[in-house]
């Protein structure tokens, strides 16, 4: 059950990194980048979620496997983002629903 | 030779690359096999398939076994250069080794005998046994574990045994890996922006390197620990300094050694009874819980055997930790007291075994394990996209050139990478068809493996014609579909051949079976979709080149 | 790909220069390190342990300098002058240790 749910953190945490990036943004939604602050905001929470799944490992399994199996999940997970954002990336939605569309005042405003 | 860095290690990834990733396709395909190594046993040999069991008793069953074990033909053949004068007839027993894990149903018993008249005097030739430890009942000896006693071996040695000719070629390979891993970063100039990038809908070069750089980066840390680790695995064969140049230097250290641990070197030449090896067994348990270990035997060596100077190891499994664990505690044969519980290992010994233990895996944790395959498969993957992206950049140059490099390239690139299956898959067909009483039966197996590759590479240089003016070779497609037709025809044969069926096997929850089989469904199912993508790419191809041929015949009319 | 032109025979150079020349630097590693180490005190399987854990590592840069380096001269001169220096000086220290 902690693996399934540290597996699910990594995904979220490379999904997260992944959207940070405008070029995958844009695959995801339709409205340009958001403000940088945002951007920062999902790296941290692309950062916190890595962690995150550490400590879920950590509390599997003996230290030295813990740590192993912490790596692959990043490994894979970072496989199922990229694999999604190649054929579904509408999939990941989800990751970023909460974050509002940038309006054209706050583009104009950036640029 | 070049102009700068970042040029030598281009040349370096691509020509090392390309020449040692032949040989790195087998290590990583049947290195991520090895992983289940003995599931794949337990399809192989039928008769094995029941839960993994613990280490019986040494007094009531392996003892009379142990002695009944004679060296095998092969071995006494092997060393008939290695000694002065005839070979003997008979051979008394050096060293007895009973080795079992948390995954083994069966046990592996293995003995050395003393080599008389043998040039070296530590020489040795060696028989084995396996055996049902439910009963004591020995396995017939050709029955080949096709998992552990032939895709394990050929992924570390490349079964070239001959002055570890085999071993030495995966060692430089793993080198170049490392150094390929290396120059691949230096070269990748984009390495973070580009961590999720794959654009499968782009023309094949793009999106092989595309592919080619995902697995290679998003698994480094795993590619690299494991080339390293395998290195650190074969020391003593690479670099054998303290047994060539150093050996004064290493006998000193026996010789201190053996007066402080209090082990007998050499025998005594007195003979020797042994007192209740499972009283030392049960001795042992009680140590390890003490200190908050508690465990199962994985190993039981008895040295010296038949000799007054004889004892007897007994060594901890370590399925519950990466590292491997190593300690272990010997008693005096003759009398069954503890001579020494050896200590925990140093920094040092500690990190060797960390590296060892994470590589060879003897470690229970399913995920792991699984995620160790996908590491692999990534890894195959890598090189495989290394040797299309390869062809794809250079065919169209070599067409108009008249050369055939890369038509050559594509050929044994397929060899590698569906021939392998092919081989693999016709490897477990066989397993299943041939009849249970043929003698050399495991010979017949190792034979359909290499015939199966020399057919799928003979079809490969055959149907990469096209690639040699440009086009992409038929040859892929088709060993895909081989591939997965043979896949599902080896689950069906097991259904056919032994009764247990998927829906038997899950609901009976024996794994090994299931999960073989199961995998080789899943990669039927892979098989069939890449034929299909190949398929889709060649018809948008030859679309694609109909409507620019005005243009071409212009141009070259223009040239 | 862009290189100064090289003969076959200087591609044969740096190809052995980087696998032979590396190997023999790191044998010389590798017993000057067992040496010098279990002279000092290391447990002998330590010191051996070590040493050839690092030497793959050694091993691994060599072979990329010996691509890299402007000069081949160079790459012969440090990987198989200093190889042999630290394999002869290896078998001295054995012979002061026993």
């Amino acid at each position: 059950m902690l693996l399934f749910a540290a597996m699910v953190t990594s995904i979220a945490a490379a999904g997260f990194l992944a959207l940070s990036m405008d070029v995958h943004w844009e695959q995801v939604r339709a409205d340009p980048q958001c403000s940088p602050r945002m951007v920062r905001l999902l790296r941290v929470l692309g950062a916190a979620c890595v962690l995150a799944s550490l400590a879920l490992c950590l509390g599997a399994d003996h230290v030295s496997m813990a740590s192993l199996v912490w790596f692959m999940t990043l490994a894979g997970a970072a496989l199922v983002v990229t694999f999604t954002l190649s054929w579904r990336p509408r999939w990941l939605r989800p990751l970023v629903m909460w974050i509002p569309a940038t309006t054209a005042r706050e583009e104009a405003g950036r640029s | 030779m070049f102009q700068n860095f970042r040029l030598s290690m281009a040349w370096l990834h691509t020509w090392f690359g390309l020449t040692l990733g032949f040989v790195l396709m087998v290590v990583f395909f049947f290195g991520s096999l090895s992983v289940f190594d003995r599931e794949i046993d337990r399809w192989a040999i039928p008769e094995t398939r029941f839960d993994p069991q613990p280490m019986p008793s040494f007094d009531g069953m392996l003892l009379p076994i142990f002695q009944d074990i004679k060296p095998t033909a092969e071995s006494i053949d092997q060393a008939r250069n290695r000694v002065n004068g005839p070979m003997a007839e008979s051979f008394s027993p050096k060293q007895w080794t009973a080795y079992t894990t948390h995954r083994d149903p069966v046990l592996s018993l293995y003995a050395n005998f003393t080599l008389p008249n043998a040039k070296d005097p530590e020489d040795a030739v060696f028989g084995n046994r396996t055996i049902d430890p439910r009963v004591g009942k020995a396995l017939p000896d050709d029955r080949l574990k096709l998992g552990s006693e032939f895709f394990y071996p050929l992924h570390y040695s490349l079964h070239l045994d001959w002055l570890n000719l085999g071993t030495w070629i995966v060692g430089f390979a793993a080198l170049v890996m490392l150094a390929a891993l290396v120059s691949g970063v230096v070269m990748h100039r984009k390495i973070f922006r580009e961590l999720f990038t794959f654009r499968p809908a782009k023309h094949t070069q793009r999106s092989a390197l595309d592919l080619h750089n995902l697995t290679g980066v998003v698994a480094l840390p795993f590619h690299f620990i494991f080339a390293l680790s395998g290195l650190v695995v074969f020391a003593g064969v690479y670099f054998p300094v303290t047994h060539t140049q150093l050996e004064p230097l290493h006998e000193l250290h026996e010789k201190l050694d053996a007066q402080k641990t209090g082990l007998p070197h050499d025998r005594a030449g007195v003979p020797g009874t042994l007192a209740s090896v499972d009283a030392m067994v049960a001795e042992a348990k009680r140590r390890w819980a003490a200190r908050d270990a508690a465990g199962e035997v994985g190993m039981l060596v008895v040295q010296h055997v038949n000799d007054a100077n004889a004892y007897v190891s007994v060594y901890r499994a370590g399925s519950d930790r990466v590292t491997l664990t190593g300690e272990g505690i010997h008693f005096k044969g003759s009398t069954g007291e503890l001579i020494r519980e050896d200590p925990p290992p140093t920094v040092v010994a500690g990190i060797v075994d960390f590296l060892t233990g994470l590589h060879l895996q003897h470690f229970e944790h399913w995920l792991l394990r699984w995620l160790y395959v996908l590491g692999g498969l990534a890894g195959c993957a890598c090189i495989a996209t290394g040797f299309i992206f390869f062809v794809e950049k250079r065919k169209r140059q070599h067409a108009k050139q008249g050369v055939s490099g890369a038509r050559w390239v594509d050929a044994c690139a397929v060899a590698t990478v569906t021939g392998l299956l092919v081989a693999t898959f016709a490897m477990l067909i066989g397993n299943r068809l041939l009849p249970d009483t043929l003698p050399l039966r495991g010979s017949w197996e190792k034979g359909i493996f290499l015939g199966a590759w020399l057919l799928a590479f003979a079809h490969g240089i055959w149907r990469t014609a096209p690639t040699a003016e440009g086009r992409l070779s038929p040859a892929w497609a088709e060993q895909c579909w081989a591939a997965a037709v043979m896949a599902v025809a080896a689950v069906l044969l097991n259904w056919v051949t032994t009764g247990d069926h998927l829906l038997r096997t899950i609901g009976a929850g024996y794994w090994p079976v299931a999960g073989v089989d199961l995998s080789l469904i899943a990669s039927a199912a892979l098989a069939v979709v890449a034929a299909r993508m190949l398929k889709r790419r060649a018809d948008a191809a030859m679309v694609a080149s109909a409507r620019f041929a005005p243009d071409a015949t212009t141009s070259a009319a223009r040239a | 790909m862009a290189r100064s032109a090289a003969s076959a025979v200087h591609v044969v150079s740096r190809i052995a220069a980087g696998v032979l020349g590396s190997y023999v630097f790191c044998w010389g590693f590798i017993a000057l390190g067992v040496g010098l180490l279990f002279s000092a005190g290391m447990p002998f399987h330590d010191a051996e342990s070590l040493s050839s854990m690092l030497a793959f590592l050694v091993f691994l840069v060599a072979f990329l300098w010996a691509f890299a380096a402007g000069s081949l001269a160079r790459v012969w001169f440090v990987l198989l002058g200093g190889g042999l220096v630290m394999t002869g000086a290896a078998s001295l220290v054995q012979l002061a240790l026993l």
